[in-house]
This record gives structure tokens, C-alpha cells and sequence, in this order.
């Protein structure tokens, strides 16, 4: 099939990194303005992430999960510690990692089409080579015939389907999602799980996705990063120990290993 | 199974037999269904009109029955026979055109330097925190106070009311556009940020498109505003103008005249609105 070949070779002009992800003693403070009292976001931090591995970050409000996704993105600096990606510390965002958020934040004046392709514009990348490959992916979304129409005619899941076009047209080595399909609702957020799972398959990113549904990070996960609050910091690292290669459906959640990794993320988190 | 419903009415079981059917009902005549589309679904169509209608027919009755003076309140008709004069005086055109290129070119002029002054205020931090109490302040000062000064100082020609017409449009334009500007939702910023794309595609790919709604409504309300601006100006000394018409027509007594200088006006802040909110539906077409 022409449509795989597409997808798991590299496209052209992205520098083909491996996406490890390394964290190590990342502290975050913010201090509030006019002297009030700092907050400590992140506390003493270490994570490694491998080549093409699915992390999730899990845990309650406030526990930093997000700010750490931010910091891998390049979007925060630490206070201090070292996240580096392939070896080289993270300083500013890059090319290589994609960024998706609760929210599709698609742009209202572009079809859905140009909302895909919004990173290739800005990169300045071959056009005609990516909008073949635009339309590839928003068939394998399901989205084919939708190209031309506008996000205010879709569903919000169409409209974060787009968006997982988007962060995926310039094939980054790293996807980093913001609780991507926590404002969906249940049918739409396993459907897209399952969608998820399926393009993480063929097209072997490290994801690093960050939610507070125990079930979905368990479903999706090699490994469940477990984080705590006050201050933000890791609690436990937990294997997922369903196969990574083996498909995964929504018949797995009723297998004893996966309910038994659910209970272990939930007795962490003091559930 | 399947049902359908034959002409008559009734319900029937499928598959229809070949029985013949009921004649179907004579369509109705156009006029009736024209009636009762007026009269049961927009009846507003018949009845807004109709106001108006009578309130003309009421302030005929007033007139005509001698309740009022005719010097304070002229009746429909005489309105009507000083419009015909008013439009077809030789002296009528170059004073419409002189309070159309004051309230056009003061729209125009109030529009670049509104629009300058917020991309720089929102792009540069430095104007924005210098400039801001200023804007806030300004704001709401009536700024036709200004007129009497912007007299003195550009004279009784065109250019004097073309600086007051800005002055009444600019600050609309300005505040509108600023909350447009900031109105970018955070997550779109760290889009563009986390795609690495430099101030310029930011700016033009995403805080310049989510501005312009913001932008445009302001752009309607000036419209108007320059017209009252240019108005204004002319109120205070001109040598040609709509509003010089006025204030003759004013010393002269004319009832007639100025009620019939007031439609032209009037028509011209409605052509001017339209004008604006036609550029409005292409530019922004996506909504």
C-alpha cells in the first residue's frame, strides 16, 4: 500500500532525529509577581523516555504534568535540572517535536486542508509533497472529502482529528498532547484513542501524552508516568506490561493485566 | 413496514396498491399563499412598514389640522416639495460632496492611524505601557470638544473638519483593534510558538486574521462617526457642507429645508454603514 510507504518514511527537510527524551533533576518555581510567595511546580524531576516509546503522564490537577509537557516543548524554561531531546538540551521550541493541545485551535479562515498544512508553510517546506500527504492523513482519520470545508462545519472531534493531522504533517520525531481529547466526549475520546494507537503504529513517534484519565493513559501506554501534587513531582514509573507491537482494541481493557495496571496507577495516585 | 400517505390523507399499508388515489387538492392561488405567508409567518413585513406609514400619516393629520406651526413642524408634503428643491439646486452638489470627502477622507485617515498605532502599541511593549493611560483617558473625552480648537488651527476650508472627522473616528478604531489584537487565545500563541514560526508569520497567520472582526465592527460605528465628525466641523464655520446647509437653513428659518437636508443626511450614514459592512462580509467571509 502506497498510503504506509508515505507514512513511515521520513519526509524530506526534517532532521531525522530519534526522539529520546531525557529529563533529569528538573526543578520549576514560579514566583508570583510583587513578592508573593513562589510556587514550586515541579520538584526534583527525572524521566527518560526512549526512541518511539508511548509515556503518559498521569495525575491529579496541579501536579505539573502540563508544565513539564511544556518544558520538553521548549515553551518553559526550567529553573533548573537538564531536559535534552537526542542529546541536545531543550532551549527553544523545534521542528522536530509537534505540540497538541486540549483544544484544536484550529484557524477559523483556513479550510481544513490549510489548517494541515499550517506547519509546512511555516517551515517553508516542498508544498505539493506535503499536501498529497495532508490528504493521506485526513483519510486515515476518516476526514476524506473534508479537505476543503471549514473547522466551523465540523464536530469536535473532527476539528482535534484535523489537529492530529496537523502536528503529524511534518513528520516530527516527537508529538507531545495536552490532555488532547479531554474536552470530548467518551465515544469520540476511544475512538480517537484507538486511531491514535493505530498512526503511533505505523509511524513509531515517542509520544509523551499527558492526561488524568488513569483507563485512557494505561490503554495507550508503554509506561504510565504516576505525578503528584504539592509539591508537583514523580511518584512511581509503572510498566504497562501489555505488548507494545501487539493492537491494541478496546477488548484489551477487560484482560486481568490491564485492569491489574489500572488499580496499581490508582493506588498511587491514593484512589 | 413501510408507510405512506396518499393525497386524502389517510394512511396507507405497503406496498401501494394501484387503486386510484383521492384527486390531489387544487394548488392556491399565489395571492393567497403570498397572504398568509405575510400575515402568519413574517408578519413584521407588513407591520414595520405600516408604522412608519401611519407615524407620516399622524405628523400629516398634526400639520394639516394646524396643531403645530408650520414654521416649527412643516407638514409631509412641504418636506417633500423642499427635498425635490434641495436635490435639484445646482448649489446641492458640491455641498453633499464636500461633507462626503471630509467624512470619507476622515474615516480613511482615522482607519490607517488607528490600525498603525494598535499593531505598534501591541507589538511593542515599550508603546503599550507608555501609550495605554492615554488611550484609556482619551477614550472617553468627547473628542468634538476638540473641534472649536481643530478650527483655529486648520482654518475654515476642507482640511479643519477632515482633522475633526479623525478625531471623532480614531478612537473606536484604536480601542476595537487593540482588543482584537489581544484577543489571540493563548493555546493558538503557544501553537505558533512550539512551531517555531518568527513574529512576522505569527503575526500575519494568526493575530492579524483574529483581530479583524474586532477590526470591522469597529470600522462600521466609525463610519458614522466621521460623518458626525465632519458635521460637527461644519456647524462651527464652513463655506460648504451638509451642515453649513443646516445652520443657514437654521438662521433662515427653513423648517422645510432642514428636515429634507436631514433625510439626505441620514441617507448618506445609511449608504456609508453599507458601504462598510459589504467590505465587512468579504473580507471576513469565513464567518
Amino acid at each position: 500500500m502506497a498510503r504506509d510507504v508515505m507514512l513511515t518514511e521520513r519526509a524530506p527537510g526534517v532532521d531525522a532525529g530519534t526522539g529520546r527524551i531525557d529529563v533529569e533533576d528538573v526543578h520549576k518555581v514560579f514566583t508570583a509577581r510583587r513578592g508573593g510567595a513562589a510556587i514550586e511546580a515541579l520538584r526534583g524531576v527525572s524521566v527518560g523516555i526512549r526512541p518511539g516509546e508511548f509515556v503518559s503522564l498521569v495525575g491529579p490537577s496541579g501536579c505539573g504534568k502540563s508544565t513539564l509537557l511544556k518544558m520538553i516543548a521548549g515553551l518553559l524554561e526550567p529553573s533548573s535540572g537538564r531536559i535534552a531531546i537526542d542529546g541536545v538540551p531543550v532551549k527553544d521550541p523545534r521542528r522536530s517535536v509537534g505540540m497538541m493541545f486540549q483544544t484544536p485551535e484550529l484557524f477559523p479562515w483556513r479550510t481544513v486542508l490549510k489548517n494541515v498544512l499550517l506547519p509546512i508553510e511555516i517551515f517553508r517546506h516542498e508544498r505539493e509533497y506535503h499536501r498529497k500527504r495532508a490528504l493521506e492523513l485526513l483519510e486515515m482519520v476518516g476526514l476524506d472529502g473534508f479537505h476543503s470545508a471549514l473547522p466551523r462545519e465540523l464536530s469536535g472531534g473532527m476539528q482535534q482529528r484535523v489537529a492530529l493531522c496537523r502536528v503529524l504533517v511534518s513528520d516530527p520525531s516527537v508529538v507531545l498532547m495536552d490532555e488532547p481529547f479531554g474536552a470530548l466526549d467518551e465515544f469520540s475520546r476511544e475512538r480517537l484513542n484507538v486511531e491514535l494507537l493505530r498512526i503511533w503504529e505505523d509511524a513509531r513517534k515517542t509520544i509523551v501524552f499527558v492526561t488524568h484519565n488513569i483507563n485512557e493513559a494505561v490503554f495507550l501506554s508503554d509506561r504510565v508516568v504516576v505525578m503528584g501534587t504539592s509539591p508537583g513531582q514523580v511518584l512511581s514509573v509503572v510498566d504497562v506490561p501489555l505488548g507494545r507491537t501487539r493492537r491494541r482494541t478496546q477488548q484489551m481493557m477487560r484482560e486481568p493485566e490491564f485492569t491489574d495496571c489500572v488499580f496499581e496507577v490508582r493506588g498511587l495516585l491514593g484512589l | 413496514m413501510v408507510k405512506a400517505v396518499n393525497a386524502s390523507g389517510s394512511p396507507e399499508t405497503a406496498p401501494a396498491p394501484t387503486a386510484p388515489t383521492a384527486p390531489p387538492a387544487p394548488p392556491r392561488a399565489w395571492w393567497a399563499r403570498a397572504a398568509r405567508f405575510l400575515l402568519r409567518d413574517r408578519p413584521e413585513l407588513l407591520l414595520s412598514p405600516l408604522a412608519l406609514v401611519l407615524l407620516v400619516y399622524l405628523w400629516y393629520v398634526v400639520t394639516s389640522a394646524g396643531l403645530v406651526a408650520p414654521v416649527l413642524l412643516p407638514s409631509p408634503s412641504a418636506v417633500g416639495r423642499a427635498l425635490k428643491v434641495l436635490l435639484t439646486a445646482p448649489w446641492f452638489p458640491p455641498n453633499l460632496w464636500t461633507t462626503l470627502l471630509e467624512a470619507i477622507l476622515g474615516f480613511l485617515i482615522a482607519a490607517v492611524l488607528a490600525v498603525a498605532v494598535a499593531v505598534l502599541m501591541d507589538q511593542i511593549r515599550l508603546i503599550r505601557r507608555v501609550g495605554y493611560p492615554y488611550v484609556v483617558v482619551l477614550q472617553v473625552m468627547p473628542s468634538v470638544v476638540l473641534a472649536p480648537i481643530f478650527i483655529v488651527w486648520f482654518g475654515f476650508g476642507i482640511s479643519s473638519k477632515i482633522v475633526v472627522s479623525v478625531s471623532t473616528a480614531f478612537f473606536v478604531i484604536l480601542v476595537n483593534t487593540l482588543s482584537g489584537l489581544a484577543s489571540v487565545p493563548e493555546n493558538s500563541r503557544l501553537l505558533m510558538r512550539s512551531m517555531c514560526a518568527s513574529r512576522r508569520q505569527t503575526f500575519f497567520k494568526l493575530t492579524m486574521p483574529t483581530a479583524l472582526p474586532y477590526v470591522f465592527a469597529a470600522f462600521k460605528t466609525a463610519a458614522t462617526l466621521s460623518l458626525i465628525g465632519a458635521l460637527v466641523g461644519e456647524f462651527i464655520t464652513a463655506r460648504s457642507g451638509l451642515g453649513r446647509l443646516l445652520t443657514q437653513f437654521s438662521f433662515a428659518l427653513r423648517q422645510d429645508m432642514m428636515f429634507a437636508t436631514v433625510l439626505v443626511v441620514g441617507a448618506v450614514g445609511i449608504a456609508l454603514y453599507g458601504l462598510v459592512a459589504f467590505l465587512e462580509k468579504k473580507v471576513i467571509w469565513w464567518r
